[in-house]
């Protein structure tokens, strides 16, 4: 077999890193790989989340099942899901889908005894692996200086009145978006194509400085901006484009067409990529692309498919005795 | 009622072949490729890679009913290749630019946290 290669070489390059948001740029690839990209970063990074709950008092103001969904969708942090096993692929467990290796248990018992609305929260959760345990949201705003840090309050599940008592037992699993979208590690997933913006110089120095003006402003969103030094228009941020082509009509409005040119770049991506917590947003990234190989080699055909391949080419028609 | 479970959409049931192929009776050199429990997110990805290659003549997919959870891709190459041929070097390629990609992606972080720090 000839040793030829269509592969394509693609590159990244990080604009902003923080552990729930990351926004980078991605040249050279096609949309089709960041499109599957986006896909499986939704839907099939998997994540660990409450899937079963074994209620024994509940006396609060929500029912039972009310309460299991708002478990479901409480985001667990999930550094081990990728190493852990399917409940369903499980052989270690008694068939119960309830081992150690295939799901996380977690114990919640709360009873309001005081005269104060008792708010019952994340924090009260407790897991029995101590690194795994429910997002603290909390915890990241006070580094940024928007909480005050004295009032730690975790995901709100319920609130209590005087008398009234929550006490289940709840066990987590590994899952994928695709399944139910309580395992999904993403909050927003989103790429643009990178715009390529050229304006046409010889057909702008005819406008005059009232119609530039007018021309900048004609842009809904702030892209090109009229240098008062230079008297120029110059592209302030291009990414604020957003392909509505409104300072395209405008300049055939003003009768000058042709005034800019804009195009997106077909192979240039910024991607933003916001985590819910339970995977830091790189991390969620390179999850992505390990579940993206897997797939294509689930998908590769088997040996046996590919020995029956010499029917095929040319020495097959010549055995078929036809064909062109 | 008449909804499919959700682990229908990627989990394939025991006996059923993930991939299949067929030769096509009619025209030399084209196969059509069912692959099962997939959706357009490796759909797309091959069939883009498939026309990269210059002995391909025809690459397509689709997904016959959204209830159903195939794929169907239809693949025709010239008498140099063989749709099997082309369908393994676009998924070869695939995952090569995949760990490019990869390590691209980790240097960047890495460089990215030293500054950081």
């Amino acid at each position: 077999m000839d040793n030829v290669s269509y592969q394509r070489f693609p590159t990244v390059r990080i604009r902003d890193m923080k552990d729930d948001v990351l926004k980078f740029e991605l040249r050279d690839t096609d949309a089709s790989i960041a499109n599957a990209l986006r896909r499986i970063m939704i839907a099939e990074v998997p994540t660990l989340a409450i899937d079963l709950v074994e209620i024994e008092t509940n006396s609060s103001v929500l029912n039972d099942e009310f309460l299991a969904h708002r478990l479901g969708l409480i985001p667990i942090i999930s550094d081990r899901a990728m190493e852990m096993r399917l409940s369903r692929d499980c052989d270690a467990c008694d068939g119960d889908g309830r081992c150690e290796y295939c799901s996380i248990e977690f114990h919640l018992s709360v009873k309001c005894t005081g005269d104060q609305t008792l708010d019952v929260t994340s924090f009260d959760l407790q897991s029995s692996d101590p690194t795994v345990v429910p997002v603290d949201c909390a915890g990241r705003a006070a580094d940024l200086g928007g909480f005050d840090s004295s009032e730690q309050r975790g995901i709100l599940i319920v609130k209590l009145r005087k008398g009234q008592e929550l006490k289940l037992r709840a066990i987590a699993r590994k899952g994928i978006g695709k399944d139910h979208a309580k395992w999904s590690p993403a909050a927003t997933v989103t790429f643009q194509y990178e715009p390529d913006i050229h304006i046409n110089e010889a057909l702008m120095e005819t406008l005059s400085l009232e119609e530039k003006q007018e021309w900048v402003e004609s842009s809904p969103t702030k892209v090109f901006e009229l240098d008062p030094a230079t008297q120029q228009v110059v592209v302030v941020d291009p990414e604020a484009y957003t392909y509505d082509e409104e300072v395209l009509k405008k300049a055939e409005a003003m009768g000058k067409p042709g005034l800019v040119e804009i195009y997106s770049k077909e192979d240039s991506f910024i991607f933003t990529v916001e985590s819910t917590g339970a995977v830091k947003a790189s991390q969620m990234f390179l999850n992505a692309i390990e579940i993206l190989k897997s797939k294509l080699d689930a998908v590769r055909l088997s040996f046996d498919t590919e020995e029956a391949d010499d029917q095929f080419g040319e020495l097959g028609a010549h055995m078929r005795g036809g064909g062109i | 009622m008449n909804a499919p479970d959700r682990y229908e959409r990627f989990v394939v049931p025991e006996g059923m072949k993930k991939v299949a192929y067929e030769r096509d009776m009619k025209v030399m050199n084209a196969a059509t490729f069912t692959v099962e429990r997939e959706d357009h997110t490796i759909g797309n990805v091959i069939r883009m890679q498939l026309h990269r290659d210059p002995s391909v003549l025809f690459a397509g997919y689709k997904l016959p009913h959204p209830l159903q959870y195939r794929l169907v891709i239809k693949i025709q190459t010239t008498s140099q290749s063989s749709p099997m041929q082309a369908y393994n070097l676009a998924i070869t390629d695939l995952t090569k630019e995949l760990d490019h990609l990869k390590a691209a992606f980790e240097q960047e972080t890495s460089q990215k946290q030293a500054e950081y720090y």
